[in-house]
Protein backbone atom coordinates (compact mmCIF):
# COMPACT_ATOMS: atom_id res chain seq x y z
CA UNK A 1 0.00 0.00 0.00
CA UNK A 2 1.43 3.54 -0.77
CA UNK A 3 1.83 6.01 1.81
CA UNK A 4 -1.54 8.23 0.60
CA UNK A 5 -3.30 5.19 0.77
CA UNK A 6 -2.25 4.51 4.35
CA UNK A 7 -2.68 7.90 5.40
CA UNK A 8 -6.22 7.95 3.83
CA UNK A 9 -6.85 5.00 5.53
CA UNK A 10 -5.54 6.06 8.91
CA UNK A 11 -7.72 9.49 8.47
CA UNK A 12 -11.29 7.38 7.55
CA UNK A 13 -10.61 5.01 11.01
CA UNK A 14 -9.90 8.56 12.77
CA UNK A 15 -12.98 9.88 11.31
CA UNK A 16 -15.21 7.15 12.16
CA UNK A 17 -13.48 6.44 15.86
CA UNK A 18 -14.72 10.09 16.14
CA UNK A 19 -18.22 10.15 14.81
CA UNK A 20 -18.59 6.68 16.95
CA UNK A 21 -17.69 8.80 19.95
CA UNK A 22 -19.67 11.82 19.66
CA UNK A 23 -22.96 9.65 18.22
CA UNK A 24 -22.20 7.76 21.56
CA UNK A 25 -22.28 10.57 23.52
CA UNK A 26 -24.78 12.41 22.01
CA UNK A 27 -26.75 9.12 23.24
CA UNK A 28 -26.03 9.35 26.37
CA UNK A 29 -26.78 13.15 26.89
CA UNK A 30 -30.53 11.93 25.75
CA UNK A 31 -30.99 9.35 27.95
CA UNK A 32 -30.33 12.07 31.10
CA UNK A 33 -31.96 14.68 30.07
CA UNK A 34 -35.24 14.43 27.58
CA UNK A 35 -35.13 17.95 26.13
CA UNK A 36 -38.52 19.49 26.65
CA UNK A 37 -38.95 23.05 24.79
CA UNK A 38 -40.56 25.00 27.56
CA UNK A 39 -43.01 27.25 26.96
CA UNK A 40 -42.88 31.41 28.27
CA UNK A 41 -46.28 32.99 29.27
CA UNK A 42 -47.80 35.04 26.17
CA UNK A 43 -49.21 36.94 29.13
CA UNK A 44 -47.06 38.84 31.44
CA UNK A 45 -47.19 38.32 34.84
CA UNK A 46 -48.24 42.18 36.13
CA UNK A 47 -50.95 41.73 32.94
CA UNK A 48 -51.82 38.11 34.67
CA UNK A 49 -52.49 39.54 38.04
CA UNK A 50 -54.26 42.17 36.59
CA UNK A 51 -57.03 39.72 34.65
CA UNK A 52 -56.81 37.13 37.40
CA UNK A 53 -58.08 40.16 39.60
CA UNK A 54 -60.74 41.13 37.53
CA UNK A 55 -62.10 37.21 37.03
CA UNK A 56 -61.53 36.47 40.73
CA UNK A 57 -60.65 39.50 42.58
CA UNK A 58 -64.34 40.60 44.56
CA UNK A 59 -65.19 36.76 44.82
CA UNK A 60 -62.58 35.96 46.29
CA UNK A 61 -62.79 39.13 49.09
CA UNK A 62 -66.42 37.95 49.86
CA UNK A 63 -64.64 34.53 50.64
CA UNK A 64 -62.27 36.01 52.81
CA UNK A 65 -64.65 37.73 54.81
CA UNK A 66 -67.62 35.04 55.48
CA UNK A 67 -64.54 32.42 56.19
CA UNK A 68 -63.61 28.84 54.82
CA UNK A 69 -66.14 26.05 54.48
CA UNK A 70 -63.32 23.20 54.74
CA UNK A 71 -62.58 25.23 58.31
CA UNK A 72 -64.60 22.70 59.84
CA UNK A 73 -62.82 19.86 58.31
CA UNK A 74 -59.67 21.46 59.40
CA UNK A 75 -61.12 20.84 63.46
CA UNK A 76 -62.43 17.30 62.42
CA UNK A 77 -58.84 16.97 61.01
CA UNK A 78 -56.73 18.25 64.69
CA UNK A 79 -59.31 15.68 66.40
CA UNK A 80 -58.55 12.87 64.75
CA UNK A 81 -54.63 13.90 65.04
CA UNK A 82 -55.04 12.63 68.50
CA UNK A 83 -57.59 9.54 68.16
CA UNK A 84 -55.93 6.43 69.69
CA UNK A 85 -55.98 3.98 66.65
CA UNK A 86 -54.56 0.31 65.59
CA UNK A 87 -52.74 -2.06 67.39
CA UNK A 88 -49.59 -0.21 69.01
CA UNK A 89 -52.18 2.38 71.10
CA UNK A 90 -51.51 5.43 69.98
CA UNK A 91 -52.58 7.92 67.94
CA UNK A 92 -50.54 11.04 65.85
CA UNK A 93 -49.90 12.91 68.59
CA UNK A 94 -48.16 10.32 70.70
CA UNK A 95 -45.25 11.18 68.94
CA UNK A 96 -46.02 14.52 66.98
CA UNK A 97 -46.62 16.55 70.29
CA UNK A 98 -50.57 16.96 71.80
CA UNK A 99 -50.83 19.87 69.32
CA UNK A 100 -48.11 18.85 66.16
CA UNK A 101 -45.64 21.02 67.70
CA UNK A 102 -43.03 18.50 66.08
CA UNK A 103 -44.10 18.81 62.42
CA UNK A 104 -44.45 22.63 62.28
CA UNK A 105 -42.98 23.38 58.67
CA UNK A 106 -42.82 19.70 57.95
CA UNK A 107 -44.90 19.78 55.05
CA UNK A 108 -42.90 22.34 53.42
CA UNK A 109 -40.15 19.82 52.37
CA UNK A 110 -43.13 17.51 50.75
CA UNK A 111 -43.02 15.74 48.15
CA UNK A 112 -39.78 14.66 48.45
CA UNK A 113 -37.71 11.60 47.56
CA UNK A 114 -37.78 8.51 50.02
CA UNK A 115 -34.69 6.13 50.23
CA UNK A 116 -36.88 3.63 51.50
CA UNK A 117 -39.52 2.97 48.67
CA UNK A 118 -36.94 4.50 46.11
CA UNK A 119 -40.15 6.83 45.06
CA UNK A 120 -41.77 10.00 45.66
CA UNK A 121 -44.02 10.60 49.15
CA UNK A 122 -46.51 12.92 49.59
CA UNK A 123 -48.08 14.19 53.11
CA UNK A 124 -51.35 11.61 52.57
CA UNK A 125 -48.31 9.15 51.62
CA UNK A 126 -46.50 9.80 54.63
CA UNK A 127 -49.83 10.10 56.91
CA UNK A 128 -50.58 6.13 55.57
CA UNK A 129 -47.01 4.59 55.86
CA UNK A 130 -47.30 6.18 59.57
CA UNK A 131 -50.72 4.60 60.15
CA UNK A 132 -49.42 1.05 59.16
CA UNK A 133 -45.48 1.08 60.29
CA UNK A 134 -45.93 2.57 63.55
CA UNK A 135 -49.34 2.86 64.70
CA UNK A 136 -50.57 -0.66 63.87
CA UNK A 137 -53.67 1.30 61.83
CA UNK A 138 -55.19 0.49 58.62
CA UNK A 139 -54.47 3.03 55.73
CA UNK A 140 -57.06 5.89 54.69
CA UNK A 141 -58.67 5.56 51.80
CA UNK A 142 -57.54 8.61 49.49
CA UNK A 143 -60.04 11.47 49.38
CA UNK A 144 -62.15 9.91 52.32
CA UNK A 145 -63.56 12.70 54.57
CA UNK A 146 -61.35 11.22 57.36
CA UNK A 147 -58.08 11.50 55.11
CA UNK A 148 -58.20 14.94 53.74
CA UNK A 149 -58.97 16.41 57.10
CA UNK A 150 -55.79 14.48 58.61
CA UNK A 151 -53.82 15.91 55.52
CA UNK A 152 -55.51 18.92 55.64
CA UNK A 153 -54.54 19.59 59.57
CA UNK A 154 -51.22 18.17 59.08
CA UNK A 155 -50.50 20.89 56.23
CA UNK A 156 -52.19 23.67 58.53
CA UNK A 157 -49.39 23.01 60.83
CA UNK A 158 -47.12 24.37 58.46
CA UNK A 159 -49.20 27.22 57.29
CA UNK A 160 -47.47 30.56 56.41
CA UNK A 161 -44.12 28.73 56.20
CA UNK A 162 -42.04 28.94 52.43
CA UNK A 163 -42.40 25.82 50.50
CA UNK A 164 -38.92 24.26 49.65
CA UNK A 165 -39.18 21.09 47.62
CA UNK A 166 -35.74 19.90 46.58
CA UNK A 167 -35.42 18.25 43.50
CA UNK A 168 -31.66 17.63 44.01
CA UNK A 169 -29.40 14.39 43.15
CA UNK A 170 -32.14 11.33 43.51
CA UNK A 171 -35.20 13.23 43.64
CA UNK A 172 -34.37 14.66 40.10
CA UNK A 173 -35.60 11.85 37.48
CA UNK A 174 -39.36 12.18 39.21
CA UNK A 175 -38.91 15.46 38.80
CA UNK A 176 -38.03 15.46 35.34
CA UNK A 177 -40.50 12.77 34.85
CA UNK A 178 -43.49 15.05 36.34
CA UNK A 179 -42.15 17.57 33.73
CA UNK A 180 -42.40 15.25 30.44
CA UNK A 181 -46.08 14.17 31.67
CA UNK A 182 -46.78 18.56 32.11
CA UNK A 183 -45.45 18.77 28.81
CA UNK A 184 -47.17 15.70 26.75
CA UNK A 185 -50.01 15.77 24.83
CA UNK A 186 -53.11 14.10 26.43
CA UNK A 187 -56.53 13.26 25.71
CA UNK A 188 -58.82 13.60 22.78
CA UNK A 189 -58.69 17.31 22.40
CA UNK A 190 -54.41 16.91 22.78
CA UNK A 191 -53.90 19.29 25.20
CA UNK A 192 -50.91 19.05 27.32
CA UNK A 193 -50.91 20.89 30.91
CA UNK A 194 -48.09 22.99 30.01
CA UNK A 195 -50.31 24.59 26.55
CA UNK A 196 -52.79 26.02 28.94
CA UNK A 197 -51.05 26.59 32.36
CA UNK A 198 -48.07 28.34 30.87
CA UNK A 199 -48.10 29.64 27.23
CA UNK A 200 -51.87 30.52 27.62
CA UNK A 201 -51.95 31.48 31.00
CA UNK A 202 -53.58 34.44 31.42
CA UNK A 203 -56.17 33.79 28.96
CA UNK A 204 -60.28 32.95 28.68
CA UNK A 205 -61.37 29.71 27.70
CA UNK A 206 -65.00 30.53 27.23
CA UNK A 207 -65.97 32.40 30.76
CA UNK A 208 -62.83 30.65 33.02
CA UNK A 209 -59.23 32.61 33.38
CA UNK A 210 -56.35 29.72 32.48
CA UNK A 211 -54.26 29.90 35.70
CA UNK A 212 -50.76 30.60 36.01
CA UNK A 213 -49.34 27.24 37.38
CA UNK A 214 -46.62 29.21 40.01
CA UNK A 215 -49.49 29.11 42.37
CA UNK A 216 -51.56 25.40 41.68
CA UNK A 217 -49.87 23.76 44.53
CA UNK A 218 -49.83 25.91 47.43
CA UNK A 219 -53.34 25.36 49.01
CA UNK A 220 -54.52 21.76 48.80
CA UNK A 221 -56.57 20.53 50.40
CA UNK A 222 -58.82 23.63 49.33
CA UNK A 223 -62.83 23.71 49.53
CA UNK A 224 -63.85 23.97 45.63
CA UNK A 225 -67.79 25.99 44.35
CA UNK A 226 -67.60 23.80 41.81
CA UNK A 227 -67.27 20.34 44.23
CA UNK A 228 -69.61 22.15 46.70
CA UNK A 229 -67.05 19.95 48.86
CA UNK A 230 -63.21 19.99 49.79
CA UNK A 231 -60.67 18.04 47.73
CA UNK A 232 -56.87 17.45 46.86
CA UNK A 233 -54.69 18.63 44.39
CA UNK A 234 -55.18 14.95 42.73
CA UNK A 235 -58.98 15.46 42.62
CA UNK A 236 -57.98 18.41 40.73
CA UNK A 237 -55.60 16.38 38.34
CA UNK A 238 -58.24 14.00 37.80
CA UNK A 239 -60.69 16.65 36.73
CA UNK A 240 -58.10 18.29 34.32
CA UNK A 241 -57.59 14.88 32.59
CA UNK A 242 -61.62 14.71 32.33
CA UNK A 243 -61.38 18.04 30.82
CA UNK A 244 -59.42 17.19 28.17
CA UNK A 245 -61.01 13.92 27.60
CA UNK A 246 -58.20 11.18 29.25
CA UNK A 247 -58.87 8.27 31.61
CA UNK A 248 -57.94 9.84 34.78
CA UNK A 249 -55.18 8.18 36.88
CA UNK A 250 -55.82 6.59 40.66
CA UNK A 251 -55.14 8.72 43.68
CA UNK A 252 -51.25 8.60 44.69
CA UNK A 253 -49.62 6.76 41.49
CA UNK A 254 -46.43 7.41 40.66
CA UNK A 255 -47.26 9.55 37.94
CA UNK A 256 -49.34 12.11 39.88
CA UNK A 257 -46.39 11.80 42.71
CA UNK A 258 -44.40 12.91 39.85
CA UNK A 259 -46.43 16.07 38.66
CA UNK A 260 -46.74 16.78 42.04
CA UNK A 261 -43.33 17.34 42.73
CA UNK A 262 -42.89 18.94 39.67
CA UNK A 263 -45.87 21.54 40.58
CA UNK A 264 -44.89 22.31 44.04
CA UNK A 265 -41.44 23.08 42.70
CA UNK A 266 -42.43 25.68 40.54
CA UNK A 267 -44.45 27.55 44.06
CA UNK A 268 -41.08 27.38 45.78
CA UNK A 269 -40.83 30.15 48.08
CA UNK A 270 -44.65 30.74 48.19
CA UNK A 271 -45.83 30.49 52.06
CA UNK A 272 -48.47 27.54 52.43
CA UNK A 273 -51.84 28.54 52.78
CA UNK A 274 -54.19 25.33 53.81
CA UNK A 275 -57.15 24.94 53.45
CA UNK A 276 -57.71 27.09 50.00
CA UNK A 277 -60.68 28.60 48.27
CA UNK A 278 -61.32 27.72 44.82
CA UNK A 279 -63.82 28.47 42.39
CA UNK B 1 -97.88 -4.45 -3.72
CA UNK B 2 -95.10 -4.75 -6.29
CA UNK B 3 -95.57 -1.52 -7.35
CA UNK B 4 -95.75 0.56 -4.34
CA UNK B 5 -92.57 -1.51 -3.04
CA UNK B 6 -90.68 -0.57 -6.26
CA UNK B 7 -91.95 3.29 -5.87
CA UNK B 8 -90.82 3.25 -2.00
CA UNK B 9 -87.15 1.87 -3.08
CA UNK B 10 -87.28 4.36 -5.75
CA UNK B 11 -88.07 7.10 -3.63
CA UNK B 12 -85.36 6.18 -1.52
CA UNK B 13 -83.02 6.23 -3.98
CA UNK B 14 -84.20 9.94 -5.17
CA UNK B 15 -83.25 11.11 -1.43
CA UNK B 16 -80.90 9.82 -1.15
CA UNK B 17 -79.16 10.97 -4.06
CA UNK B 18 -80.86 14.22 -3.36
CA UNK B 19 -78.89 14.20 0.26
CA UNK B 20 -75.75 13.11 -0.94
CA UNK B 21 -75.40 15.51 -3.53
CA UNK B 22 -76.40 18.42 -0.59
CA UNK B 23 -73.27 16.72 0.99
CA UNK B 24 -71.07 16.92 -1.81
CA UNK B 25 -71.89 20.86 -2.50
CA UNK B 26 -70.11 21.26 0.95
CA UNK B 27 -72.15 21.32 3.69
CA UNK B 28 -75.28 22.69 5.54
CA UNK B 29 -74.67 26.05 7.52
CA UNK B 30 -77.51 25.88 9.40
CA UNK B 31 -76.11 22.47 10.52
CA UNK B 32 -72.82 24.20 11.26
CA UNK B 33 -73.80 26.69 13.36
CA UNK B 34 -74.72 23.88 15.62
CA UNK B 35 -71.52 21.65 15.54
CA UNK B 36 -70.00 25.03 16.67
CA UNK B 37 -72.22 26.53 19.30
CA UNK B 38 -73.10 22.68 20.37
CA UNK B 39 -70.56 22.27 24.17
CA UNK B 40 -69.95 18.49 23.22
CA UNK B 41 -68.76 19.24 19.88
CA UNK B 42 -67.32 21.92 18.46
CA UNK B 43 -67.53 24.23 21.26
CA UNK B 44 -65.66 26.97 19.24
CA UNK B 45 -66.51 29.92 21.66
CA UNK B 46 -64.15 27.87 24.38
CA UNK B 47 -61.36 29.63 22.26
CA UNK B 48 -62.84 32.05 19.47
CA UNK B 49 -64.63 34.78 19.12
CA UNK B 50 -68.09 33.21 17.66
CA UNK B 51 -70.97 35.67 16.53
CA UNK B 52 -73.81 35.91 18.71
CA UNK B 53 -71.92 33.93 22.00
CA UNK B 54 -71.66 35.10 24.96
CA UNK B 55 -68.24 34.74 27.21
CA UNK B 56 -66.26 34.04 24.19
CA UNK B 57 -62.60 32.41 25.23
CA UNK B 58 -59.55 34.36 23.65
CA UNK B 59 -56.99 31.77 23.31
CA UNK B 60 -57.58 31.66 18.94
CA UNK B 61 -58.52 34.76 16.41
CA UNK B 62 -62.15 35.91 16.06
CA UNK B 63 -63.35 33.82 13.40
CA UNK B 64 -65.47 36.01 11.42
CA UNK B 65 -62.20 38.16 11.31
CA UNK B 66 -60.10 35.19 10.20
CA UNK B 67 -62.47 34.29 7.46
CA UNK B 68 -61.52 37.57 5.88
CA UNK B 69 -58.40 36.04 4.46
CA UNK B 70 -59.97 33.40 2.91
CA UNK B 71 -62.22 33.45 -0.37
CA UNK B 72 -64.15 31.15 -1.84
CA UNK B 73 -61.22 29.07 -3.81
CA UNK B 74 -59.25 28.69 -0.39
CA UNK B 75 -62.03 26.36 1.24
CA UNK B 76 -59.53 22.78 1.02
CA UNK B 77 -57.14 25.63 3.81
CA UNK B 78 -60.48 26.43 5.95
CA UNK B 79 -61.14 22.82 5.87
CA UNK B 80 -58.03 21.72 6.93
CA UNK B 81 -58.03 24.44 9.51
CA UNK B 82 -60.66 22.63 11.19
CA UNK B 83 -59.95 18.72 10.52
CA UNK B 84 -55.90 18.86 11.36
CA UNK B 85 -54.53 22.10 12.19
CA UNK B 86 -51.40 20.71 13.01
CA UNK B 87 -50.50 21.03 9.15
CA UNK B 88 -50.24 24.23 9.54
CA UNK B 89 -48.89 24.49 13.22
CA UNK B 90 -47.03 21.37 14.52
CA UNK B 91 -47.62 22.94 18.31
CA UNK B 92 -51.11 24.51 18.00
CA UNK B 93 -53.32 24.06 21.09
CA UNK B 94 -56.27 23.65 18.50
CA UNK B 95 -57.67 20.03 18.70
CA UNK B 96 -57.31 17.68 16.00
CA UNK B 97 -61.44 17.64 15.27
CA UNK B 98 -60.58 14.96 12.01
CA UNK B 99 -58.08 12.40 13.30
CA UNK B 100 -59.18 12.37 17.26
CA UNK B 101 -62.63 11.53 16.23
CA UNK B 102 -64.32 14.85 17.33
CA UNK B 103 -66.21 15.85 14.51
CA UNK B 104 -66.72 13.77 11.15
CA UNK B 105 -66.03 14.67 7.70
CA UNK B 106 -69.68 15.42 7.50
CA UNK B 107 -69.66 17.78 10.47
CA UNK B 108 -66.36 19.65 9.36
CA UNK B 109 -68.24 19.88 5.85
CA UNK B 110 -70.90 21.49 7.77
CA UNK B 111 -68.67 23.98 10.15
CA UNK B 112 -66.85 25.13 6.81
CA UNK B 113 -69.96 26.79 5.60
CA UNK B 114 -70.86 28.15 8.33
CA UNK B 115 -67.42 29.80 8.73
CA UNK B 116 -68.34 31.06 5.12
CA UNK B 117 -71.79 32.65 6.07
CA UNK B 118 -70.33 34.42 9.02
CA UNK B 119 -67.45 36.18 6.94
CA UNK B 120 -67.47 39.83 6.40
CA UNK B 121 -68.27 41.23 2.90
Amino acid sequence: MSRLGRVLVMLVCAFGALTAGAWRYALAADEAAPQIKEYKPNISAREYEKRYNAVYGKYTEQMAEEGNPADFMLDDGKDLFSKVEGSAGKSCASCHGANGEKLKGAAAGFPKYDPATKGINTVALQINRCREDHMGAAPLKYESYDQLALDLYVKSLSNGVPIKVSIDGPARPFYEAGKAYYYKRHGQFNFSCALCHVKYSGHMMRANLLSNNRHHADHWPSYRLKWAGTGSLQRRFRGCNKNVRQKPLPFECETYRDLQLYLTYQANGLPIQVPGFKM
Amino acid sequence: MRTSNLAALGLTLVVFLALSAAAMAGGNAENGKKIVQARNLGNCAACHVVPGMEFPGDVGPDLAKSMEGYAAKDRDTVWQWVWDARKFDPDTIMPPFGPNKLLTKEQVDDVVEYLYSIKKK
